[in-house]
């Protein structure tokens, strides 16, 4: 038993390193993406400047709207490598043939997906902590509230919460091959609803009500909760885990009937 | 292997079978036929990447597709591209070598499969950089990892030399309790097969 749960160990740890390898190959796509999630961040900077003095709303105990949105765009970054880049990490695979290849290999279905998730996971998590590191450093956001075993807690589990709906959206994509809409969709979707850049309050209140729904809501009280210490972080951090850990069983059986049916039809490799 | 009823169709044509065909350890048999006539499809039904659409596939005892079937199979498909292009061919090897043994053992068994087909050379490089006859090579390498009971290679020697295809045979030889399913077209290959299978074009 031992054995067996130590060979599908080391099976997820050779997919993140391929990741690795790969990501560590594109040098130039790898500093751009990183420097890209800085600029980001730069444009909430300047839009909180002209915002000056504050505005008329509660920010979740943000003390600037700065404060607010940086925790919104560094999970939305974590959001979107849960989603937009497995989803187009599993077309990718599809297209090539080694998808086939990695299904004719002693590994099941959910091991597939977690190990095809674990990279993006890993990278965006250790993403957004770089970024909120460089936002404290070069633009001013304060540290002084900060909880930081709530931030780690709140982080990881919004990943991994992140990486089940990826792994669902990849599902999608196994069966119906074109998802280039379908995931940039639901991160749009998800981070709006969720109030990454502006309170839910402003939001119409049946779309307040729905947001109730999305783990992207927790994520941020969660964040906001650990970084400015306004309110708790433990009870968003528990009802994002519920999330994620219902949202990977989910994930982890719509892959595995999603490759029972590309084996059924014949289409894993399909164009 | 044990094949039973095997028939594969996608839509309404039919492009394997009914199909019986039994392999025992340390047998060859060549599948022969001409393009289109279902070899590949049939592999992939034996693989567990396609399902048949009537009949079943067991490999050890074990339904094609399960894990414990996968285990015992070392497969070559006719996907020239089904590497990661960016990586080395070493690091290819290495992370599906992975996906059947630990680490330290994964490492040793990539060391003396490329030592054994001598492709040194060719692992070094970046698999985008390799030509088609080298990618097959680390094909061939990638299907022996993990000291598979059961072979299937498709096409093997389409794209190699003569010295190459000496080499896959050696390898094979060197095999003679493992059991190989071999799709091709040349006769020298049907040759070196216990017997062939002919699939015709439904």
């Amino acid at each position: 038993m031992t054995s067996e749960l130590s060979l599908r160990a080391h099976a997820l740890r050779a997919l993140i390193r391929r990741d690795w390898l790969v990501a560590r190959s594109y040098r130039t796509s790898l500093v751009t993406d990183l420097v890209f999630g800085f600029l980001n961040l730069l444009i909430y900077y300047f839009v909180a400047r002209a915002l000056r003095p504050r505005i008329g709303v509660n920010l979740d105990g943000a003390p600037s709207y700065f404060a607010f949105a940086t925790a919104g765009v560094v999970l939305a970054l974590v959001l979107q490598a849960g989603t937009v880049v497995l989803a187009r990490r599993v077309r990718e695979e599809q297209l090539t043939g080694t998808l086939e290849m990695l299904v004719a290999q002693p590994i099941d279905p959910p091991e597939l997906a977690l190990g095809l998730a674990g990279f993006p996971f890993l990278f965006a998590v250790g993403r957004a902590f770089l970024y909120l590191l460089l936002a404290g450093v070069f633009l001013g956001l304060s540290f002084a509230h900060t909880s930081w075993v709530g931030l780690v807690v709140a982080l990881c589990s919004a990943g991994v919460g992140f990486a089940a709906i990826g792994i669902s959206i990849a599902a999608i994509i196994l069966v119906f091959k074109r998802g280039d809409v379908l995931a940039p969709a639901v991160v749009v979707a998800l981070t709006l609803l969720g109030g990454a850049v502006f309170p839910t309050q402003v939001l119409p209140g049946w779309l307040d009500a729905l947001s109730y729904a999305t783990p992207t809501r927790y994520a941020f009280e969660a964040v906001r909760g650990a970084q400015f210490g306004a309110h708790s972080w433990i009870v968003p951090s528990l009802i994002l885990i519920g999330f994620a850990v219902v949202g990977l069983a989910v994930g982890l059986y719509l892959f595995t009937l999603a490759l029972r049916y590309t084996a059924r039809h014949g289409t894993l490799n399909q164009y | 292997m044990s094949a039973c009823d095997v028939m594969r169709a996608f839509g309404k044509r039919r492009v394997v079978g009914p199909l019986n065909l039994d392999a025992h350890r340390g047998e060859r048999i060549a599948l022969v036929g001409p393009n289109g006539s279902g070899k590949s499809t049939f592999l992939r039904c034996v693989a567990g990447t396609l399902t048949p659409s009537t009949g079943s596939v067991h490999v050890g005892g074990h339904p094609a597709g399960t894990r414990q079937a996968r285990r015992l199979i070392g497969v070559s498909l006719s996907q020239e591209r089904s590497f990661y292009l960016r990586l080395s061919g070493y690091a290819n090897l290495l992370v599906f070598a992975q996906l059947r043994e630990p680490i330290g053992r994964a490492r040793a068994d990539v060391a003396e499969i490329v030592e054994e087909l001598g492709i040194a050379p060719i692992a070094a490089q970046r698999v985008d950089r390799c030509s088609t006859g080298m990618v097959q090579q680390l094909a061939l390498a990638r299907a022996l990892l993990g000291a598979p009971a059961l072979l299937m290679l498709d096409e093997p020697t389409r794209s190699l030399d003569t010295a190459a295809i000496d080499r896959l045979w050696a390898a094979i030889d060197r095999r003679p309790e493992v059991a190989v399913l071999f799709a091709t077209h040349r006769d020298h290959d049907i040759a070196r097969c216990d017997r062939a299978v002919d699939f015709e074009p439904s």
